[in-house]
This record gives structure tokens, sequence and C-alpha cells, in this order.
């Protein structure tokens, strides 16, 4: 959601749909090598991400590449932060990304869907 | 900690310093021992073969078995600890009422935090290909008991922070839930954010990239980690 908010307040218009499906552009600069650099660390792809590393030193610079794991890392322990205390959607995320929301498919990791899969 | 010719910047450096010294004294309801334990936990916890059956399976609650752990911490604190390190995106309400039934929810608050400021170290260290940090020495003495913070049930799992809901220029208010999750454990939300800090905000972000990229990666890690917030 805040991906579509840093579009809106660049004038740009990023394809949120990229978050969980592969196959599309985010239109963000860069947004492959980003999006590879975040799955192989947070999903401890080690040997795969010294290789992606490298071709996004050379393609962003080091800085920036290293920058990305920075963020990475961080939302790696919130993500956990927020599954586990079950916190709600914020009212205003709640009531205006209802569509985007179901056309993305983070419906599927809602509380409420997770209990009756896994419970 | 991190090699000297790493691009980091010295406040993340030194907040990641800070919270390994944070982490090793006495909590709220932990002594400093049993903290520096839940993080060996968690890092038992990423070469568990029955956390790894757990997660390829259809549901966790489909394979049964025994942690590998080097720790004495009790049972239900490594089931929990391996289970938010290992399987996050499929915590369920049971699942925490059944935890915070055997420890009570100050306590996993305060292990929530713990566990996941050491998540936040220590993936940094191995996405750069450093050693993981040495933890420092438990220093002595029985938890503080400090008070539970001013908090209020909003639909979260946990009583959270009591906040004004004032929207900020973010299109989120300017205290999001998120900020408020561990609101019961004051010093939880200190350890945690001041950990959190250096590595994102939400707008004007002090980093190399720009927004919309650091957006993206923070939705990608969001979405692989099946986080619905």
């Amino acid at each position: 959601m805040l991906l579509r908010a840093s579009g809106e307040k660049e004038g740009l218009d990023y394809n949120v749909t990229a978050i969980t499906d592969r196959s599309k552009e985010s239109g963000v600069a860069h947004g492959e090598l980003l999006t590879a650099l975040a799955e192989q660390t947070v999903g401890g792809d080690w040997s795969a991400l010294r290789g992606t590393l490298e071709t996004a030193k050379a393609a962003m610079g080091g800085q920036q590449a290293v920058d990305v794991l920075v963020v990475a890392s961080a939302f790696n322990g919130i993500t956990r932060v927020a599954d586990a205390t079950g916190i709600p959607l914020d009212e205003n995320t709640a009531a205006t990304t209802g569509s985007l929301r179901e056309s993305v498919g983070l419906n599927d990791f809602a509380y409420e869907v997770k209990s009756a899969r896994f419970d | 900690m991190y090699a000297d010719t790493l691009p980091l910047s010295d406040e993340l450096r030194e907040a990641h310093d800070r919270a390994l010294k944070k982490i090793v004294r006495p909590g709220p309801s932990w002594t400093g021992a049993e903290r520096r334990a839940m993080v060996e936990s968690a890092r038992s916890a990423t070469n568990c073969s029955y956390c790894a059956a757990r997660k390829s399976a259809l549901s966790p609650s489909h394979v049964s078995g025994e942690h590998e752990d080097a720790t004495d911490l009790p049972a239900v604190v490594v089931d929990a600890i391996h289970r938010i390190r290992t399987d996050p995106g499929r915590l369920t309400r049971s699942w925490f009422d059944e935890v915070t039934a055997a420890i009570g929810q100050p306590a996993y608050v305060e292990l929530v935090s713990v566990v996941n400021t050491s998540v936040i170290i220590d993936t940094l260290h191995s996405a750069l290909d450093q050693p993981l940090p040495s933890l420092p020495e438990a220093e002595p003495g029985d938890p503080t008991q400090a008070a539970t913070g001013d908090v209020v049930d909003a639909g979260a799992w946990v009583p959270i922070t009591r906040a004004a809901r004032d929207m900020a220029d973010t299109g989120l208010p300017a205290v999001p839930n998120i900020l408020r999750a561990m609101g019961l454990v004051p010093e939880a939300v200190a350890l945690f954010f001041s950990t959190f800090r250096p590595h994102y905000s939400l707008k004007d972000i002090k980093l190399s990239i720009s927004q919309a990229q650091a957006e993206l990666v923070a939705s990608r890690v969001s979405a692989w980690n099946e986080c619905f917030y």
C-alpha cells in the first residue's frame, strides 16, 4: 500500500500486483533485482544472494545494493512482530485498499483465513 | 559485528551493538540469561529439522516431533520461538492463546521483541556474509517487573498502545498499529524499534535507495512471510 502511495507522490503508477506475482513488472527502478535480493535475504538463500548482490552492485552501485539488504532485514523482523501479535490493518488502510488487497492476493494472509486453514 | 569496510551507517552499527547489550539484561518478565537464550534458540531454529519438516507440511499441525535446540528454555517457549522464527505466516489465534495461557501476555510480548530484534540483526549479518555476532554474557538479576504500558483492546491478539488516531501525510495514522503492537511492554517497543529505526522510515528515507524502492522491498518481504498487516 505504501508502494502505491510512493507512486502517487512521485506522479507514477507502480504496478503493485508485482508484489505477489513475479511475472509482473512493478515499474520501480531495478525492481527485478530488488525483488530477488529481498526474496533471497528472507529465504536464507545465501549462495544465490552472493551472486545477485554482485549483479546488483554492478547495476545499482554498492551502497544501494547493501541498502536493499538493510530494508529487507528490517522487514524480516517487523513482519514477525505483526504476525505474532495479530494486529489489524490501520483503519484507513482497511477502508481504502479492499479491492487492491483482493487483487494482489493479500487477503489470503488474513488471520481468519489462516485459522481456517492451519488450526 | 560488521566489517568496517561495509557501507553501513554508524547509527545502524551502534543500534545493533546496543540492542545486543540490552537483550542480555533482565527484562520485565525474563532474566538476562533467558533473553540471551531466546536469541540462541532463534538461531537454532534456522537449522532445526522439525521446523523444516513443519514448514514444508500443508499445515504445521500435521507434523509432530522435537525441536533441535541447545537452550534449557521451557518447551512451550522454545516452540514459540521456533514458530516465530521459521514459520511466522502460519501463526494463528488459537496457537497464540495456547502459548499465552502458559507464559502470559507480557512475557510473550517481551519474547516477540527479543526474538525479532535478533532476526533483524542476524538477517543482515547473514545477508552480508558476516558471521553472526557473539552475544555478550548475560547480566545477573531478576526480571525487573516493570509496569505494563497504557493499552487498549483494538482487535489485535494483544492489547496495544492507546494512541490518538490522527492521520499522518503517509496515509497511515500518526501512530500506526505496528508501532502499537508491543505496547503492553514498553521495554519491548524500545528494544525493537531502536534497532529497526536506522533501517527504514515511512517517508524521507535516509538510505541511498528511493522510498519507492524501499517500499517494493518491504512489500515483497511481507508477501514472502505471508504477513497480512
